[in-house]
């Protein structure tokens, strides 16, 4: 800051920081909702079979691109979370208002808003746990290529022990996103009183439909960590 | 027959040192063409003379009876008992003070929305008495008007969560008072100027769209739709300035 007179904060500055963050905020929810839909697509895959699965994964880190894109798309986590957590109610008498708030007014979007804010700090750590596990494995040799992602090494993390975290995982992640994807349409104008109600049904036919395509692709790595004997 | 209704009261006189918060129970038989202002004038007259609540229109249109009506935030007067369960449990409207029982302070929020908002016409033009007033055509009218018939009942105020947190969020009705100043032509300001007044997080960029103003209107004023264009035009009226080249 060039001017001293500013440091004693008795004159008001203008600044545009707030409209700045709060579209960057909209922006890398934007990126991480279109990354966690490609993500799913791309697991998804293994429901097809598990050679298409390890393709995919070959295909990803023969590019850099699973590296490159983990570290990208772990900032880009980071960050939404700072910007987020702008209106986040990490003040004792914040947390306990907006708790009285959505009991007294027994409205359903004010307490998505609540869901929100909790699934997003689960996301925090749960997802960057993810990216580290996942990114940080030995590599394997399938096929005559070593890979730190395949379909072997996934079927043994969920058989061994890790089912319960990614089933919460993914139960959060859904949920953030359809509510996210709804709340940003509402929040820029992009949805309308007339349209609401059209994308609310949208919202839970999509978080419905990833959370059951999550939930196959997970009973199948099950089911092949079994027939593979891993 | 006519039902017995059961209201459940939220009573405490903040200006009286040996009055503690608690709930009372009134039972009323409910009369054809009830509303909840009618009943409750019932209750005063006939069971507790000091119960406190706000009136005086009894037609939705003085604002002043706004109270929170088994968890939704509504006009008393507009509320008909025909509509409500047998037992109804009423509050008086958060983040405002408190004056008594159902009674809030609404004016005082109000009076100091009109500052922060600036919600006066800003115009160097040199007013003449004796000239004709200038027309303007009667869509732009209608939109003023679409705007301005918010009857400051505090409803969406106390619906919206981000308010209740932080007070010095200028929460819906402050938002569209600068709303409907945007779109009167007689208004000099353009898009920077009311980025001033509403370009934070105290402003525009602090609502968290959780649209419980929008449900709660007992006005039905499009607050969804406007706290949707306020954003977007803000958000544009910032971001241009992150444009490469761009001058200002």
């Amino acid at each position: 800051m060039s001017s001293k007179h500013l440091r004693t904060g008795h004159v008001r500055s203008f600044s545009r920081m707030d409209g700045y963050l709060d579209f960057f905020q909209m922006l890398s929810g934007i990126g991480l909702i279109l990354f966690m839909w490609s993500h799913m697509f791309f697991v998804a895959t293994v429901l097809l079979s598990p050679r298409l699965f390890n393709f995919v994964a070959w295909l990803f880190e023969a590019t850099y691109m699973a590296n490159v894109a983990g570290v990208i798309i772990a900032m880009i986590l980071i960050s939404h979370f700072i910007l987020a957590a702008r209106k986040m109610p990490f003040k004792r008498n914040e947390f306990g208002e907006i708790t009285k708030h959505a009991l007294l007014i027994n409205h359903k979007d004010t307490w998505k808003w609540l869901i929100q804010v909790v699934s997003g700090m689960i996301i925090l750590v749960m997802g960057l746990a993810h990216v580290w596990v996942v990114l940080s494995a030995e590599p394997m040799n399938i096929g005559g290529k070593e890979l730190i992602i395949s379909a072997t090494s996934s079927a043994s993390r969920v058989a061994n022990g890790w089912l319960l975290y990614y089933m919460v995982l993914l139960l959060v992640v859904e949920v953030h996103i359809g509510i996210g994807f709804y709340r940003l349409g509402v929040k820029w104008g992009y949805i309308s009183r007339e349209t609401r109600p059209f994308w609310k049904r949208i919202e839970l036919a999509v978080t419905a439909s990833f959370i059951v395509l999550g939930v196959a692709v997970l009973y199948t790595l099950l089911k092949y960590s079994e027939v593979s004997g891993i | 027959m006519a039902r017995m209704l059961t209201f459940n009261i939220f009573r405490f006189n903040p200006q009286d040192e040996g009055s503690k918060p608690k709930m009372q129970t009134f039972k009323i038989e409910e009369t054809d063409s009830m509303t909840l202002f009618i009943a409750l004038h019932k209750i005063r007259e006939e069971q507790d003379p000091s119960l406190m609540f706000d009136f005086c229109c009894r037609a939705g249109i003085c604002g002043a009876c706004g109270m929170i009506i088994n968890g939704r935030p509504e006009l008393a007067c507009h509320t008909k008992t025909k509509d409500l369960p047998k037992v109804t449990t009423l509050m008086p409207l958060p983040v405002f003070k408190l004056v008594g029982d159902l009674s809030v302070d609404t004016g005082t929020w109000f009076r100091q929305m009109y500052q922060n908002s600036e919600s006066w016409i800003h115009t160097n033009k040199e007013f003449d008495p004796n000239a004709p007033e200038e027309r303007m055509s009667n869509e732009t009218a209608n939109a003023i008007y679409d705007l301005d018939r918010c009857i400051e009942c505090g409803c969406c105020v106390a619906s919206c969560g981000t308010a209740r947190m932080r007070p010095e969020f200028m929460a819906p009705a402050g938002l569209m008072r600068v709303a409907r100043f945007m779109v009167d032509p007689r208004d000099q300001r353009d898009s920077e100027d009311f980025y001033e007044i509403i370009g934070s997080d105290e402003g525009v960029f602090g609502c968290m769209g959780l649209l419980a103003c929008e449900d709660t209107c007992p006005k039905d004023l499009p607050l969804q739709d406007q706290l949707g264009y306020l954003r977007k035009k803000m958000g544009i009226t910032a971001i241009k300035h992150l444009i490469p080249g761009r001058k200002g």
